[in-house]
C-alpha cells in the first residue's frame, strides 16, 4: 500500500510539471512562427475596444469580406488598458493583432512606425480624395510614412442651453447664436449675460481647460513641431492660454473637472449654459443630463472649426497578409460602410460624401430636432490640418495642470504660465526634445 | 548541470546499486523540490526576473516597442531635478502620516471594545474586516460622491451648521480625502491584529489591574499598550510598507482623459507610485518610471532600517520595560 502511494504521488508530481512545462514550450512555440495573432487560422484578427468599430460589419467581415473572395476578419474587443495591451504584444513581437485600431493621438505610435506598414505602399493613394484631407495628413509620419487608415473624426461644435439664452435675452436660434459668438471675445461676452440675466446665474462653460484646448485645435501649430522643436511658449499657444484665463477672470467658469459627479450635477441642473465639444461628446451628454433633453442646440464653435479626438487603424508588420487587410480597410471603412457606422455607433465618417445621406441627416430630438450633421458636417470639412508630435502629451500636460491651479486653487495666472513653460521645457528636455 | 543528472538518475529507475547512497538521497528529496518548484519558477519569472529587469531598464531610454538606448545615470539625474518627484514624495509622507496615526489610534480602541464585546463579537469582527476585501476601486468612485462638493460629506457640514470643504479642490481637502479612504480601509485590519494580541494578553494581568483599582482607560494605557507593543509595531511597518505604494485611491479620485487632472489639482493627490505609474505608461518613459522605483526601493530601504533600528532599540528596553511599568504602578 505505501509504496504504491509513493509512486502515484510521484506520477502525478511529474505529470503536472511536464504538464507545465509543455504548456510552456507550447506558448512560446505559438508565438515564434510570424508573431501574428491569427498565425495558423483562416482569418486575420484586427483589434478594437468596444465602440470603436461596427459590430455589425465585423459579424459579416467574420464569414467573409465582400467582394474579397476567401478573406475572413474577425474582430476581438480588448478591455481594460487597449494600449497598453496593444504596446504589451508589440514588445514581446507575438501575438500581435494583423490590425489594430489606434486612438488619437496617433503621434504616439510615430517613434515605432516601423512598426506598422506603411499604407501607401498597399495603394492607399487611390482612396486618398475620398477622404476628408486634414484627417488624411493626420496618419502620415515626419518620415512621410503612412501609418494609420482614417476611422472616425471628432468635429468640434458650440453646444447650448437655448432655453437659458432666451431667458437672458439673447439670440437663440443656430444661426443668430453663430453669429453672436463668431469670436472667442464675443463669447465670452455672451458669458457674461448669461451669468447676469439666465435664471439661477449659469455658468458658460465647466472648465476653463476646455476654451484653451479648443482655441489651440484651432491653431495647426501644437506644441512641438514636426523638427522636434518646443513651440508652445509661441504666441498660438499664449493666446489659447489667455483666453481661458480671461474666462477664469470674469467668472464664467463653472470650475468642475470632467467626469466628476459635480459636473454631472452642474450639467444636469443647468448650472452649465454651453460646451465647445466633439461630435462624439452627444452621447455622453445625453447620458449625463438626460432630463436636459430639448434645450440643447448645436452651432460653430467660437474662433472657428476644429477637431477633437478620432480613431486610426494601422496594419501592423507581422501581418499575415497586408493585401488583404488594406482590401479590408477600403471596405470597412469606405463611405457606404461609414455611413452605417455611423447610424449603428455614432462614428462621425470621415467621408465627407457621407454627410449629404438622408441616413445622416434625421433630426435629434434631444436637440430639438436640429439635424446635428448641418453643424459637425461643414465644421469637419474645415477643420485645420494639425501636426501632433509623439511629445505632445509631455509638452502640454503641465499646462493644463497650471490650467487647473489657476482656476481650481486661484495660482497667480502669470506665475502659473512661467511654470507651464518651465515644466515643459525641462520635461521635453529629458526626450531630447528643445 | 547537477539538475540534468538528478533527473536522469532519478527517472532510471532500473540501474543497479552502484550509486547507492546519493541516488537514494536525491530519490528522497527530488518529490519535496518537485513540490516547492512551482513557487521558485513563478518567483523567478514574474518577481525575480521584472526586478533586475527593471535594474536594466533605469539605465536605458525606452519607450517599450523601439531599441532602447543606454543613458547611464541620466534618468536618476532627471529624477533628482525633476521637482514632481520631491512633491510626490512629499505628498506620499504627508498622506502616510495623515492616515496611519488616527488609524492605529483608532484600531487601538476598537480592538479594545471588541475584546470586551460578547454578544455577536464574530459578526462585529467580520463587518470590521469586510472594507479591507472590498474593491478599492469601487469604493474609491463611491468615495468621489461623498467628497464631491456638493457630496455627502460637505451636507454633513452644512447640516450642523459648518461651511463645506474644498475636499477634492484645496491641498489638505485632497490629503485628507485620501486619508480617509485609506483608514476606512485599514483599521478594521489592524484592529484586528490588536484583538489578536490583546487576546493573547494573559487574564491576570487584567484581574490584578481590576483589583488594584484601575479604571477602563488605565487599563487600556498601563496594561494593553504596553503588552502590545509588538503588535503595534507590526502595524506600523506594515502600514509604512503599505503607505508609501499609496496608487488606487489618488488615481481613481482624480482619472479622466485630461492629462492635467492626475493627481488632482495642484497635484497634492500625486504619490509617488501614482508617478511612476504615470511616466511609465502614459508618457512611455519606461526607464524613468524604472528609475523612480529603484529610488522609491531606496527610501523605503532607509525606512527599514530605521524601522530595525526602532525595534532592536526597543528590544534591549523592552526586558527591563516590564518591571519599570510595575514600578509605576507601586508607585502610584
Amino acid at each position: 500500500m505505501a509504496p504504491h502511494r509513493t509512486i502515484s504521488r510521484r506520477r502525478l508530481l511529474g505529470a503536472s510539471l511536464g504538464g507545465a512545462g509543455s504548456a510552456l514550450l507550447g506558448l512560446s512555440g505559438c508565438g515564434t512562427g510570424s508573431g501574428s495573432i491569427s498565425a495558423g487560422t483562416d482569418h486575420l484578427t484586427i483589434w478594437y475596444w468596444n465602440g470603436s468599430l461596427s459590430d455589425k460589419l465585423l459579424a459579416t467581415s467574420a464569414r467573409g469580406v465582400p467582394g474579397v473572395p476567401g478573406l475572413k476578419v474577425k474582430g476581438a474587443p480588448i478591455a481594460g488598458d487597449y494600449r497598453g495591451r496593444l504596446r504589451t504584444v508589440m514588445a514581446a513581437r507575438a501575438y500581435v493583432p494583423d490590425l489594430a485600431c489606434l486612438n488619437s493621438p496617433i503621434g504616439d505610435y510615430f517613434p515605432d512606425e516601423n512598426e506598422f506598414l506603411d499604407l501607401r505602399d498597399l495603394g492607399a493613394d487611390a482612396v486618398e480624395n475620398e477622404y476628408l484631407a486634414w484627417k488624411w495628413k493626420s496618419c502620415v509620419s515626419p518620415s512621410g510614412r503612412m501609418i494609420g487608415f482614417p476611422l472616425d473624426a471628432g468635429p468640434t461644435a458650440l453646444y447650448y442651453r437655448r432655453d437659458l439664452f432666451e431667458a437672458a435675452g439673447l439670440p437663440t436660434e443656430p444661426a443668430d447664436v453663430a453669429e453672436a459668438t463668431s469670436t472667442w471675445e464675443k463669447y465670452l461676452d455672451v458669458g457674461k449675460t448669461l451669468k447676469a440675466k439666465a435664471p439661477g446665474h449659469p455658468y458658460l462653460i465647466s472648465q476653463i481647460a476646455y476654451v484653451f484646448r479648443m482655441a489651440l485645435y484651432q491653431s495647426p501649430k501644437q506644441f512641438v513641431d514636426a523638427d522636434n522643436h518646443f513651440i508652445g511658449d509661441q504666441e498660438h499657444v499664449k493666446r489659447a492660454w489667455d483666453l481661458a484665463v480671461e474666462t477664469y477672470r470674469q467668472g464664467l467658469s463653472a470650475r468642475v473637472l470632467d467626469g466628476t459627479p459635480d459636473f454631472n450635477s452642474a450639467l444636469g441642473g443647468g448650472r452649465i449654459a454651453s460646451m465647445n465639444t466633439a461630435v462624439w461628446y452627444i452621447n455622453g451628454l445625453k447620458d449625463t443630463a438626460p432630463k436636459t433633453a430639448g434645450k440643447w442646440r448645436l452651432t460653430s464653435m467660437p474662433g472657428g472649426p476644429g477637431n477633437y479626438g478620432g480613431s486610426y487603424v494601422g496594419i501592423t508588420r507581422y501581418c499575415r497578409d497586408p493585401e488583404g487587410a488594406f482590401a479590408f480597410l477600403k471596405w470597412l471603412l469606405g463611405p457606404a460602410n461609414q455611413l452605417k457606422s455611423y447610424q449603428e455607433m455614432a462614428l462621425f465618417p470621415t467621408t465627407p460624401a457621407a454627410y449629404d445621406q438622408p441616413a445622416m441627416r434625421r433630426p435629434d430630438p434631444f436637440f430639438g430636432g436640429q439635424i446635428p450633421v448641418d453643424v459637425f458636417g461643414p465644421a469637419a470639412e474645415k477643420a485645420p490640418v494639425i501636426f501632433f508630435s509623439a511629445y505632445e502629451n509631455t509638452a502640454n500636460t503641465p499646462v493644463y495642470q497650471e490650467l487647473t491651479n489657476v482656476e481650481t486653487l486661484g495660482k497667480n495666472p502669470d506665475k502659473a504660465w512661467r511654470d507651464a513653460m518651465d515644466a515643459s521645457r525641462t520635461a521635453l528636455a529629458q526626450r531630447g526634445v528643445s | 548541470m547537477a539538475a540534468v543528472a538528478q533527473t536522469s538518475s532519478a527517472a532510471d529507475v532500473t540501474e543497479p546499486v552502484r550509486a547507492r547512497a546519493p541516488r537514494g538521497r536525491l530519490r528522497r528529496h527530488l518529490p519535496s523540490y518537485a513540490a516547492i518548484s512551482p513557487y521558485y519558477l513563478l518567483f523567478a519569472v514574474f518577481g525575480a526576473f521584472p526586478v533586475g529587469f527593471s535594474l536594466y531598464l533605469s539605465f536605458q531610454d525606452w519607450d517599450g516597442i523601439g531599441d532602447m538606448k543606454f543613458v547611464g545615470f541620466r534618468q536618476y539625474y532627471w529624477l533628482l531635478h525633476d521637482s514632481v518627484f520631491w512633491h510626490a514624495l512629499l505628498n506620499t509622507f504627508e498622506i502616510w502620516f495623515l492616515s496611519t496615526v488616527p488609524m492605529l489610534l483608532l484600531a487601538l480602541v476598537l480592538a479594545f471594545l471588541l475584546h470586551s464585546q460578547t454578544r455577536f463579537s464574530a459578526a462585529w469582527r467580520v463587518a470590521y474586516f469586510i472594507p479591507n476585501v472590498t474593491s478599492m476601486v469601487a469604493m474609491t468612485i463611491v468615495f468621489g460622491s461623498v467628497f464631491a462638493q456638493a457630496g455627502l460629506a460637505n451636507s454633513l457640514f452644512k447640516a450642523v451648521g459648518a461651511d463645506g470643504v474644498g475636499w477634492l479642490t484645496s491641498a489638505l481637502g485632497i490629503k485628507s480625502a485620501i486619508a480617509i479612504m485609506i483608514i476606512w480601509r485599514w483599521v478594521g485590519y489592524n484592529a484586528l491584529i490588536f484583538l489578536a494580541g490583546l487576546q493573547a494578553i494573559p487574564t491576570e494581568l487584567f484581574e490584578a489591574a481590576r483589583v488594584d483599582g484601575a479604571n477602563s482607560r488605565q487599563l487600556l494605557f498601563r496594561v494593553v499598550v504596553p503588552q502590545l507593543r509588538p503588535v503595534i509595531l507590526f502595524a506600523v511597518i506594515t502600514s509604512t510598507i503599505n503607505g508609501l505604494q499609496i496608487f488606487t485611491e489618488p488615481q481613481v479620485l482624480f482619472y479622466s482623459d485630461d492629462p492635467g487632472t492626475a493627481g488632482g489639482p495642484g497635484q497634492e493627490g500625486m504619490t509617488i507610485v501614482l508617478y511612476l505609474w504615470q511616466k511609465s505608461f502614459n508618457d512611455l518613459q519606461f526607464g524613468y518610471g524604472a528609475a523612480m522605483g529603484w529610488l522609491l526601493f531606496a527610501v523605503i530601504a532607509l525606512f527599514a532600517i530605521i524601522n530595525w533600528r526602532l525595534v532592536s532599540g526597543s528590544g534591549r528596553d523592552d526586558r527591563p520595560g516590564i518591571p519599570l511599568g510595575k514600578e509605576t504602578g507601586r508607585g502610584r
